[in-house]
């Protein structure tokens, strides 16, 4: 059904490409596109001061482990791509930048009452065996604490997940804005926008742009033009302490809350994440709160005095399949779904993208992430 | 419709399986385990979706494409005030008076609180509510349920989610004996040979989420408890053979008269 596949831009054209939406993928998408010489235009609803995306809300993890669990094989095999993508891009980005790479593993816990939870997690994992890197070590209470040492001594197992790692996500959001703005890519702040083939038109306004190529990536926010794409909320909370020392994230494994706590600079971490099937980006809720919060006191008492710097609540845009999706059709490719998997996905799906975008190489990710072309192009209302 | 049809307050359905929506990897893989497992009924919770403002819309859209009849559950209410006012909100958003009532006395086990389930389910019912309680496997509670007006019970197998089956055999049966009401087997089971002892026992359905939304194939595990649930249910009806102290040979044993027997 499909027809012959056509590169949407030649290399190197000069070509004008507008993208809407700034959170990771825009931004990603700008500073690759604006490398290759397009000229790129982004467009955000949200000022670059007071960000709204997705990537500005998450945790940072890259963890194709402990996404596979409860995703499927394919996010280890994408996941894994992107965290050595991350190394390199970082790289590029600078020596400050590469700084905010980590890949020290992440902790499983469980208290000793939930310590099935950890066999399941082995259950759940078992299809990843034979896959490369693929390393998870059954650590003993001296192992942990030897790892973390301000690790509640009550956890007596655990498992190490050696290829995983975790991004100092907000710093280096700030490092590809400024990247962006070396590149000379125009960025519309404060500028929502109506997507269509070759134009995007401001929504406040009656003020419109003409590109040789629009990328759609704004991820929840396209919710409202896409039938198929869902948000499903998801809430954090940011502290700051000097009591508790992680290296690396820790995911607290419970019967009904899987819940995770990421170093960040300054003495910072993110605990996160609900997962809620509903559109709701009203603040935190004191139910979601306490989870969070026991979760992280459980992990180390000495979180008890820590100070809630922030308490985030976004939406994470999905698809039916909860993996991300393109559409193509001339002058519109929509790049949307990435759903929980943002820092982890992300490179995979970029290079997927500009492979779409001027075909100068076939898309190692091909059958994972498939292209619909016109007969089943997204539904917009 | 086949000629088995399990019925409950006056509607007739073809399958025996009741399946949860929540805690599978995607809608996408809920609704394949919901087609494997052949499932006329679903049930779905909304508490944590912030209901009244119809956040859970595009999630719930995905649910109705299954093309069940829809069972919206009270899952995570504490107090009769909360069940009876997410009762009052799924109904307005689902079109229905049927309502899975849970109200949980325990956070850890997610133990039913017999006493406020009791007081909730007269309100809703008072309110013209179709009320499906689950309830523990007390015999007094689920009279009282019954005095109540509820004309199905859902008794658990065993605490939700822990995939232990049948954990008290006697009281299940005792049930059964007791009442000539649909009775429904619902949560704790972990194993299709649960479901199927369940059915065994002359329970009319079985009720479940996370065995079949947390097996690594959620569909294939779906199948699995389809046929378990079909298996047990027809052995109940063919009537199972009685359990004898001795071992009696299917076939005769040819010169061994039998008042050569030794007791």
């Amino acid at each position: 059904m499909n027809p012959t596949f056509s590169p949407l831009l030649p290399a190197d054209s000069g070509a004008h490409i507008g993208i809407a939406g700034a959170g990771l993928l825009g931004q990603l998408l700008a500073w690759q596109l604006s490398m290759k010489g397009f000229q790129v235009s982004l467009f955000d609803a949200a000022s670059a001061s007071s960000p709204n995306s997705a990537a500005h809300t998450a945790a940072g993890m890259l963890a194709p482990i402990s996404e596979a669990a409860v995703a499927g094989p394919e996010v280890y095999t994408m996941g894994l791509y992107g965290l050595k993508r991350w190394q390199t891009w970082l790289g590029q980005l600078g020596p400050q930048a590469s700084q905010c790479f980590h890949r020290q593993g992440s902790l499983l816990v469980a208290h000793p009452q939930d310590e099935c939870e950890l066999q399941q997690f082995l259950a759940d994992t078992r299809c990843l065996n034979n896959e490369p890197d693929c390393a998870i070590n059954s650590l003993n209470q001296a192992q942990l604490q030897q790892l973390e040492p301000d690790l509640s001594q009550q956890f007596r197992s655990g498992l190490l997940l050696e290829p995983e790692g975790h991004l100092d996500n907000r710093e280096i959001l700030e490092y590809l804005r400024q990247v962006l703005q070396s590149n000379k890519v125009a960025y519309h702040e404060q500028t929502p926008v109506e997507v269509a083939p070759y134009t995007l038109k401001a929504i406040n306004t009656a003020q419109q742009w003409r590109f040789d190529l629009v990328i759609d990536c704004r991820g929840a926010g396209a919710r409202h033009s896409n039938r198929g794409l869902r948000g499903v909320r998801g809430e954090t909370l940011h502290l700051q302490t000097t009591e508790v020392h992680f290296i690396r994230p820790v995911r607290l494994m419970h019967p009904r809350y899987q819940l995770y706590v990421v170093p960040k600079p300054d003495h910072r971490f993110v605990i996160g994440a609900t997962q809620i099937e509903s559109e709701d980006t009203s603040p935190i809720s004191v139910q979601s709160s306490l989870e969070l919060s026991s979760a992280v006191y459980t992990l180390a008492p000495a979180f008890a005095e820590a100070r809630i710097l922030e308490a985030g609540v976004n939406l994470r845009p999905a698809f039916s399949d909860n993996l991300p999706q393109c559409f193509s059709r001339p002058g519109l490719l929509t790049a949307n779904g990435l759903f929980r998997h943002g820092y982890l996905l992300a490179p995979a799906f970029v290079d997927h993208l500009l492979a779409q975008i001027s075909q100068s190489a076939p898309s190692p990710f091909a059958s994972y992430l498939p292209t619909h072309h016109h007969y089943d192009e997204p539904v917009y209302e | 419709m086949n000629n088995d049809p399990l019925t409950l307050y006056g509607q007739s359905f073809n399958s025996r399986f009741l399946l949860g929506t929540a805690l599978y990897e995607s809608p996408q893989q809920m609704l394949d385990s919901v087609a494997a497992a052949r499932a006329d009924i679903v049930t779905l919770g909304l508490r944590r979706q912030n209901p009244a403002r119809g956040d859970g819309e595009r999630f719930w859209q995905h649910i109705r494409e299954t093309g069940c009849t829809l069972l919206p559950n009270t899952a995570g209410c504490k107090s009769v005030k909360e069940a009876v006012n997410l009762a009052l909100m799924s109904r307005e958003i689902f079109a229905t008076d049927w309502i899975k009532l849970e109200v949980i006395g325990d956070d850890y086990n997610l133990q039913p609180d017999p006493f406020a389930l009791l007081e909730a389910t007269r309100e809703l019912i008072a309110q013209d509510f179709k009320v499906l309680p689950y309830c523990t496997d007390d015999l007094i509670l689920c009279q009282k349920l019954v005095e109540a007006g509820c004309e199905v019970l859902m008794p658990w197998g065993a605490p939700i989610g822990t995939g232990r089956g049948l954990l008290n055999r006697y009281a299940l049966r005792t049930l059964r004996q007791r009442f000539d009401c649909p009775l429904i087997v619902d949560a704790g089971l972990g194993a299709p040979s649960q479901a199927a002892e369940a059915m065994e026992m002359g329970y009319d359905a079985v009720l479940l989420n996370t065995a079949v939304a947390k097996a690594q194939n959620p569909p294939l595990m779906a199948r699995a408890f389809a046929g378990a649930i079909d298996a047990g249910r027809d052995a109940y009806l063919s009537g199972l053979m009685q359990t004898r102290q001795t071992a009696s040979p299917s076939t005769p044993t040819i010169g061994q008269p039998f008042w050569h027997q030794t007791s």
